[in-house]
């Protein structure tokens, strides 16, 4: 919305000593967000209004050669090409060395000089309203109406059409709940309160009498529903909507500084009052009113609209309305949708001789839908969807009829059920002590009786506060409260801090799982934490194996990328996998943290789907990859039950067993996500090749994905280490021993183990490395380990570990069927 | 320095004076052979310094300015890295913890209860659609701001202002607009919300811990103002505004809008049960990513869901 501060200046006594900037700043601080202003004073600098003295045409030209009078000693010569320029007319003229307006403050400002036109002499410029940044029009230059108070030859353009001007550029969604400021008269209230002047209302509005009809011509009104229209006002006016005058007027020029177009006389006159006020108001043709209401007895009748019920609206457009919009109709047959757009049966045009004003208020909750449905964003609806008040539709629409100077043929209000908005009792303690402030009740008073909001003594410290009938948003005493503490300025409140116990502060549990996670993953194990969206396809859904039916899908969603909301991290993970390789990255690990939903999990005790938080994790390489990550980050998370003298080095016990996890292996079709065990509740997978095709990546490229919920209660579990160092040297020996191929690992490692844990050493197994012979006949594989040993109480000497060493190899190769190496 | 060869050669001319002394009168004796051990000293330190020096003359050429040497694997770190939104947002945490709020974890599919009815939004307000919300088939709704979690931070704790006590609680969440991206929208973005309840909570105090956060955020004193807001859930509601901090290279003169906060409405207080006649309380809720974007002069918002290593790297 765009506000002109001269407008503000005309209803505020605005302080002398005040600049404009501090009054700008105190307008963002104290209502609304101003989000820029536009200077118009340099625009116009050069501008002169000029009196052509004559004009006449060069031959075989559409060109004219004027000597125009610019208020100096001497006439200056102008080439013009427009067709209205004539004689004695007053024109603007943009004299040499002046910036067009319309290129003003553009990338390229062009500056008028004088030059030769088919070689005459031409000084400057007679302008065209497009040309002067006030309108579209360039048929012709605008002409001035000599009558007009200031116009004489050499007299400042600026100074006569109020063009030394500041617009302000509001942002509208900060006064949604402000219908009251959508008007010049509401918003200059407010500049008053902030100011701490008390607003001087403009005569005329409140409680203003409904003009006089002469009753000649009968319209009665019914409202099926005045939850949907609460009052409708309107009056039948004899009033010929004329073409626009020929000359360029200050009302065209209030109209363009809020950014609307002058269109005929009529139409400007609703505009321009709903500009000033905040009320829209509509003209219908009366007598094709009456004529497509086809019954004798004329009558407007405002209901909801049927399903499907059509209408032709002002701008050529049929609508379809629905149950939700609200319609006015002539003897029920629609003529306009009401609130948005006129319908084209009763539109205004130059064979108009007679009116119907509209100036009605209807449900804002109707409305914004209505706009939402049919797209309409016109600057009527943009206040009625704000909720405009009830009570000044009468008076607004007397201004009017009075602005035509014609006495109405017949008036109407219906208004079966007047809103009374109650006083709101408050005291000076609720303020001062919801704000944080000192304020007095003198001040306080004072401040709301500068925008209308009348104060009488309720007992010691209470206040009953009068509600102004355009303060619809005012209900409760919190809402006085804010109007106290925005007048005065939140920012000369005094800060200060909350008093507390001296408590810890607690944190959430599972953030606390998730940032030692993190810590791990990042920090320890050099994988890259990524975020992706929690909307994905129903196709990546169906790639990876999942049923989309499972999730909540998004009805209104983007695209059909994000419909569904994710079951499992997984899917998301592996397309960034693949979109990192594509960019050239081999080896690397992504995991992700976050929330997911499946609509088989149901719902919880709020009623809201069950969510948990995933982790997964993906990495370019095997299964013994993803798989070396999930134990080290149990491991690091002292979520392994175990034996704490093996947390050594390669350490794999505990870890998911391939075979009993049904994990897949890279030639396996049969891909799935491994079966849930409570101990180890993780699946690490290898992409099947199917998958990796159905991706697009380069093998290998395995992950895990586990819910973290299930670990949360253990993580929070203590931790004890049961340490034992020495100081004496250790010894090392390696050891490689042949089993049949399908001897599990883990078979050959805890027999090393259980004869190790019976020396009492502290020791530590190593996986060296698991070789197969590539001619593999005898279908066996060599494991090699390398242990280190060591005896608390002494230095260990080379016969005792030879003892060891033979007796834990007997016993081992005996165990798993296998020889030493 | 002297080789090695000479220094040998003058301990061994040195060892020989040593043979001298029994020629000496007793009395001179001493004095002559701690005359010899001195620099017999002196002799064998040079000695050792001369052996080291030929020693680490042994090195290969070093160009100081080359990864490795020749023939030499290329010593390479291979770096994680920690999401910067998660970084920067555990930082803002930890400050809001320091001050004593506990911290609770949002959720990402929600109801329209906890995104609206509990926020005082009147039913079919227009309110309502400045949201911008997405909805599931079931009407569950991907919630559009933190807010939907303040009337299960009210319920969870207030049991702690019967005691006394006070209800402080902050609530980081990814929330979700219905909105095309572009460099500077997202759809899907995350926020940190903050609830205060107490008996005597007051404007000036809720303006006064937002000033503290932004200032120990950006480790200087820093001016604030404020703009008057509308949020259905606070009343009064205020936009929160910070003079750009030196460290985006502010001089003084530009202003950052951080957050929407305000005076929690009494509405709101009773919905979750608690008096508003007995308590007031403030709640404020403002975007991660944009003091991510701001810090690191990113350009793009988009980049944080892309999952781009070289993106990631760089954190």
């Amino acid at each position: 919305m765009k506000i002109s501060l001269n407008e503000i200046k005309k209803y505020v006594d605005i302080p002398k000593d005040l600049s404009t900037e501090e009054l700008i700043r105190l307008i963002g601080a104290r209502l609304v967000e101003v989000e820029g202003s536009e200077d118009w004073s340099e625009k116009y600098k050069g501008v002169k209004i000029v009196k052509v003295v004559s004009c006449e045409p060069i031959p075989d030209t559409h060109l004219h050669l004027c000597q125009i009078d610019c208020g100096s000693k001497d006439l200056v010569q102008v080439v013009c090409g427009a067709p209205n320029v004539h004689a004695d007319m007053f024109a603007a003229w943009l004299a040499p060395g002046c910036v067009v307006p319309a290129t003003f403050e553009t990338d390229e400002p062009f500056e008028i000089g004088s030059r030769k036109l088919r070689g005459y002499e031409s000084s400057g410029m007679l302008a065209a309203a497009d040309e002067l940044a006030l309108g579209e029009d360039h048929e012709g230059i605008i002409e001035i109406d000599p009558a007009m108070p200031g116009v004489k030859p050499g007299a400042s353009f600026a100074e006569v059409f109020d063009l030394n001007d500041i617009i302000l550029d509001i942002e509208n969604k900060s006064l949604t709940h402000r219908p009251d400021c959508f008007g010049l008269v509401g918003f200059a209230r407010e500049v008053a309160g902030i100011l701490g002047i008390k607003f001087e209302e403009p005569s005329g509005l409140e409680g203003r009498e409904a003009s006089r009809p002469r009753g000649s011509l009968a319209l009665s009104v019914e409202i099926i529903d005045s939850d949907l229209c609460p009052r409708y006002s309107c009056a039948v006016v004899d009033f010929a909507d004329a073409p626009r005058e020929k000359y360029f007027t200050k009302d065209d020029v209030f109209l363009i500084k809020a950014d609307m177009r002058p269109i005929s006389p009529i139409v400007d006159l609703t505009n321009i009052l709903m500009l000033k006020t905040g009320q829209p108001l509509h003209a219908f043709d009366y007598e094709k009113f009456v004529r497509v209401g086809g019954a004798k007895e004329p009558k407007i009748i405002v209901r909801a609209a049927k399903n499907g019920e059509k209408l032709e609206l002002l701008d050529g457009k049929t609508i379809e309305c629905d149950e939700n919009d609200i319609l006015i109709t002539s003897n029920d047959t629609p003529v306009a949708l009401a609130g948005a757009m006129g319908g084209a049966s009763t539109a205004i045009d130059e064979t108009t001789n007679c009116i119907i004003l509209e100036s009605a208020t209807f449900s804002l909750y109707h409305l914004r839908k209505t706009q939402m449905k049919h797209g309409i964003f016109s600057e009527a609806v943009t206040r009625f969807t704000k909720g405009q008040p009830a009570g000044q539709t009468l008076a607004v629409l007397s201004e009017a009829v009075e602005e035509l100077g014609v006495e109405p043929l017949e008036v109407v209000d219906y208004y079966p059920a007047p809103i009374e908005i109650p006083p709101i009792e408050v005291s000076v303690a609720d303020i001062n002590s919801l704000l944080g402030t000192d304020y007095s009740e003198e001040l306080i008073v004072r401040t709301l009786a500068n925008v209308g909001l009348m104060c009488e003594k309720l007992g010691a410290k209470g206040l009953s506060v009068k509600v102004p009938y355009w303060r619809t948003d005012l209900h409760i005493k919190e809402d006085i409260i804010e109007e106290v503490g925005r007048l005065l300025g939140y920012d000369n409140i005094p800060l200060s801090f909350p008093t507390r116990p001296f408590v810890g502060a607690r944190d959430d549990p599972m953030r606390i799982l998730k940032n030692r996670i993190r810590d791990i993953l990042s920090d320890r194990l050099n994988a890259h934490e990524i975020l992706t969206y929690s909307f994905v396809s129903k196709a990546l859904q169906e790639k990876f194996g999942e049923d989309p039916k499972d999730s909540y899908e998004i009805v209104n969603s983007i695209s059909p990328e994000l419909q569904c909301f994710r079951q499992s991290l997984a899917p998301s993970l592996l397309e960034k996998v693949q979109e990192n390789q594509k960019a050239g990255y081999k080896d690397f690990a992504l995991y992700e943290i976050n929330q997911v939903a499946k609509k088989s999990d149901g719902l919880n005790n709020e009623g809201v789907p069950v969510m948990k938080t995933n982790l997964a994790l993906a990495v370019t390489g095997d299964y013994y990859k993803a798989k070396a990550y999930y134990v080290e980050l149990m491991k690091e998370l002292g979520l392994q039950a175990g034996d704490p003298r093996r947390a050594g080095a390669g350490d794999a016990h505990g870890a998911p067993r391939s075979g009993a996890w049904g994990a897949g292996s890279p030639s396996d079709d049969s891909w799935g996500c491994a079966q849930q065990d409570p101990q180890h509740p993780c699946g690490t997978s290898q992409l099947a090749n199917s998958l990796l095709r159905k991706f697009k990546l380069e093998g290998p490229v395995a992950y895990f994905e586990i819910t973290l919920d299930d670990y949360l209660d253990r993580s929070l579990e203590n931790k004890t280490k049961n340490l034992r160092f020495s100081r004496f040297p250790s010894v090392s020996r390696d050891l490689t021993i042949k089993v049949s191929q399908d001897t599990p690992y883990e078979k050959v490692y805890d027999s090393l183990d259980r004869g190790l844990v019976k020396t009492g050493l502290i020791y530590k197994i190593e996986p060296v490395s698991i070789y197969e012979p590539k001619e593999n006949l005898e279908k066996t594989k060599n494991l090699s380990f390398h242990l280190l040993l060591n005896n608390p109480e002494r230095t260990l000497n080379g016969d005792e570990v030879s003892d060891i060493m033979y007796k834990i190899t007997k016993e081992t190769c005996k165990a798993v069927s296998g020889e030493i190496i | 320095m002297l080789s090695v060869e000479k220094i040998k050669s003058d301990l061994k001319a040195l060892n020989a004076e040593y043979a001298k002394i029994k020629d000496l009168p007793p009395e001179k004796r001493g004095e002559f052979g701690r005359e010899l051990n001195k620099k017999r000293a002196e002799l064998e330190k040079a000695l050792q310094a001369a052996l080291d020096a030929e020693q680490d003359a042994e090195v290969e050429p070093l160009d100081e300015t080359a990864p490795s040497a020749p023939n030499r694997a290329i010593p390479r770190f291979n770096l994680g890295s920690k999401h910067p939104l998660m970084t920067e947002l555990n930082r803002v945490l930890s400050i809001y913890s320091h001050m004593g709020f506990d911290i609770m974890e949002a959720r990402q599919l929600d109801d329209e209860f906890h995104m609206f009815d509990s926020l005082n939004f009147p039913a079919g307000h227009p309110a309502r659609d400045g949201y911008d919300t997405f909805r599931t088939a079931e009407n569950f709704i991907p919630p559009a701001h933190t807010s939907t979690m303040q009337y299960r931070a009210l319920t969870r704790y207030k049991d702690e202002l019967k005691n006394g006590g006070k209800i402080a609680v902050v609530i980081p969440g990814r929330v979700f607009r219905n909105e095309d991206a572009d460099a500077t929208h997202e759809h899907t973005f995350y926020q940190c919300e903050g609830v205060f309840v107490s008996e005597d909570a007051t404007m000036g105090q809720m303006l006064g811990v937002l000033k503290t956060l932004f200032e120990t955020y950006y480790g200087q004193k820093l001016n604030t103002k404020t703009q008057p807001g509308f949020f259905p859930f606070t009343e009064p509601s205020l936009e929160f505004l910070i003079e750009k901090p030196k460290s985006l290279g502010g001089k003084g003169d530009g202003w950052l809008e951080m957050l929407g906060c305000g005076m929690i409405h009494p509405n709101v207080l009773e919905t979750a049960g608690i008096d508003p006649e007995k308590y007031k309380g403030f709640a404020w809720g403002g975007g991660i990513d944009r003091l991510v974007m701001l810090k690191y002069g990113l350009t793009d918002i988009r980049y944080f869901e892309s999952g781009k290593l070289e993106f990631l790297e760089e954190f």
